[in-house]
């Protein structure tokens, strides 16, 4: 019971992921911030942000549906949190069963559809606009995600993320052999986490906020709080799924090597979103469709046969 | 999907100055636009008819805040011209060095806020990083970053000396291998390049029926440049080309944009080389005879008129300032058809904005 409770509130659930989803925020800021040649913000600043938002007055617009406006960031927290607890951090994990792969995908894609919905429910036009963009944003990226990330699970013949770790102990890390797939799973997660340069749902030049233009206070913190923690669990089912080397017996050079490679891909994160502007939604429903579905169904066809 | 129209503005993350527009959409398809101007009217020109020529030099340069020092280059050209002034040819080189720097700098903002619309904070950080060289040598020369209050009748109120040299030469430099590689990345940058190439393309035809003057008709490929065309000193004794592009897209007003800096810095270079000696400034007496005047210059955005009737006192009788983004803007309802939501910011950026300037 006890047990339940610590590994739902404390680790991995609840405090540390909350914890490492604002370390996450102030580690993005600070490498954009040096990598655009500004100083950026101090390792509180997320926190404080937060605490900000919370003490702020929250508004809805006349028309709003005030409950559902609450329900729609919690709903989205919760699902986040609910994935974290199923992702091995640094090879441990509470609970493990077969399948559980696909029930962290279901969870990673409920914040996109509650943030399709806030788009719609707060009445306003950016957000209206910002909602559909997100959805029309879904269909392009998330294909090449499944795929992409089935790629591992295919190669070592199980659904469940330890099978899975497992299995690179043996066969070695998997993304000596899925390159192709790595990369798109972390283009996949850019567009999941609807980063830049794939922020097309939520440009600031173009749809002012989108989905969330109305949201304010409490409510937009849990949004923060939720999209922050989406891009931890994200990271860290890539982790698992492509950077699993040998087994390690000291627990301490696991975590330190599971700590690097997370250093590693919000670098990658960083810099993509330094690099690169904002595509055009019929720019990326045509990346997405012609160039990101092709090749990740050309690394799945190749896993298979390797398999074979 | 119905048709919905979305405002742009007066307030906006995309306007760094009020405008209004409201666009019909239909999805992500833009089907026009209709432009609502004058929230920031300063009635500058009622205001200079109040004041005599000194204090107007003094307002005119707060016309704009990015190109305030051609406002008053202008301003002070057709002062002298009715005076029938001659001004040293010292002062004429020192205020064509603060046009050009200033050029340099309205061109570098602008290519960071284009950066900005289309999601490439990096550039836009880089480029404000850079045009801060040529804002320390116009604080350097003048004491002014923005408003260089650097103009009087007659000449300049500033001298360079041999101890500035150094650090303009040194800033210049840093400049030119900053906008070398900015060139590099604009002509390379795939994300960019799809973002900006093709997008509402104007043609050469339109440009001329709307009296667009600038980079903007010049990116269509109408060659048309007041230093060149009608040369007040020392342009006539400087030598420049004028680049021209095309295409009339975006992607040809950002290349067009970062070529003049390359030109303006060779300008800056030569003004400091030929720099004739001897003084700066001729004492101008208080009234102007009666008569009237016009001056054509090239700002940053493109040709400035100034229309200036004195009726012999030591006011103004009439002030009429042109200034080249009004024509610009009436640009923009026609180019917001047949492109997508995501364009908006481009098309809004590729005429470089200026409202205060269009307001006055």
């Amino acid at each position: 019971m006890f047990e339940a409770l610590f590994y739902l509130l404390i680790f991995p659930g609840g405090f540390f992921l909350v914890l490492v989803g604002l370390g996450f925020e102030w580690l993005d800021r600070k490498l954009l911030a040096l990598f655009q040649r500004r100083v950026g913000p101090p390792w509180y600043q997320p926190l404080a942000d937060l605490i900000k938002l919370f003490s702020k007055e929250d508004l809805l617009p006349k028309g709003g549906n005030e409950l559902v406006a609450t329900l729609l960031p919690l709903l989205s927290l919760c699902a986040v949190l609910v994935a974290g607890l199923y992702v091995p951090i640094a090879g441990f994990t509470p609970y493990s069963f077969e399948g559980d792969l696909i029930v962290i995908l279901f969870l990673m894609s409920v914040p996109t559809l509650a943030y399709y919905l806030a788009g719609i429910i707060s009445i306003g036009i950016y957000s209206i606009l910002g909602g559909g963009r997100s959805l029309l944003q879904y269909f392009s990226y998330e294909v090449p995600f499944l795929i992409a990330l089935s790629g591992p699970a295919v190669l070592a013949r199980s659904w469940s993320i330890e099978g899975i770790l497992t299995a690179q102990f043996t066969l070695g890390s998997f993304v000596l052999f899925q390159p192709l797939g790595f990369i798109l799973a972390l283009v996949g997660l850019i567009g999941k986490l609807k980063r830049d340069p794939l922020d097309i749902p939520s440009a600031k030049s173009e749809v002012v906020g989108g989905s969330l233009t109305e949201f304010s206070g409490g409510k937009l913190g849990f949004w923060h709080l939720a999209m922050n923690i989406q891009a931890v669990v994200g990271i860290f089912l890539i982790i698992n799924l492509f950077l699993g080397w040998t087994k390690l017996a000291n627990p301490f050079v696991a975590i330190l090597v599971f700590f690097l490679e997370f250093l590693v891909i919000v670098g990658m994160l960083s810099s993509a979103s330094a690099i690169f502007a904002r595509l055009r939604i019929d720019q990326l429903a045509g990346l997405g469709w012609r160039i990101l579905v092709p090749l990740s169904l050309a690394q799945i066809l190749f896993v298979i046969l390797m398999g074979v | 999907m119905s048709k919905i129209s979305i405002p742009i503005g007066p307030q906006h993350p995309l306007l760094k100055e009020p405008l209004s527009m409201k666009i019909d959409i239909s999805g992500e398809k833009v089907l026009g636009g209709s432009l609502r101007l004058g929230y920031v009217h300063r009635g500058i020109e009622r205001l200079a008819q109040k004041r005599n020529y000194v204090q107007t030099i003094h307002l005119v340069e707060r016309v704009c805040g990015i190109c305030s020092h051609i406002h008053t280059t202008t301003f002070c050209q057709a002062v002298e011209s009715l005076l029938k002034l001659e001004v040293p040819p010292r002062a004429q080189y020192l205020r064509a060095l603060m046009c050009e720097l200033e050029r340099i700098h309205s061109h570098l903002l602008w290519l960071g806020i284009l950066a900005k619309h289309v999601g490439l904070d990096t550039i836009f950080m880089h480029t404000w990083h850079d045009r801060e060289l040529a804002l320390d040598v116009m604080e350097e020369i003048t004491g002014g970053r923005v408003l260089h209050g650097a103009n009087q009748i007659g000449g300049v109120r500033f001298d360079l000396d041999e101890s500035h040299f150094p650090m303009i030469h040194a800033n210049l430099e840093k400049l030119r291998s900053q906008i070398l590689g900015l060139l590099d990345i604009l002509e390379n940058e795939p994300a960019l390049i799809a973002r900006t190439k093709g997008v509402a393309p104007v043609s050469q035809k339109t440009i001329r029926q709307y009296g667009v003057v600038g980079p903007v008709a010049r990116a269509s490929g109408v060659d048309v440049d007041m230093r060149r065309d009608n040369p007040l000193p020392p342009y006539d004794q400087l030598k420049f080309s004028v680049v021209t592009m095309p295409d009339g897209d975006a992607w040809a007003r950002t290349i067009v944009r970062a070529e003049e800096i390359r030109e303006s810095l060779n300008l800056c270079e030569m003004i400091l080389e030929d720099l004739p000696d001897g003084e700066v400034s001729k004492r101008a007496p208080r009234n102007v005879p009666e008569g009237e005047v016009i001056i054509r210059s090239e700002a940053p955005r493109g040709e400035l008129f100034y229309y200036l009737r004195s009726d012999g006192t030591d006011q103004p009788a009439r002030l009429k300032i042109r200034t080249p983004t009004l024509a610009a803007l009436c640009l923009l309802p026609v180019q917001m058809s047949d492109i997508q939501v995501a364009d908006i910011p481009v098309v809004l950026a590729g005429v470089d904005l200026c409202v205060a300037c269009a307001d006055r």
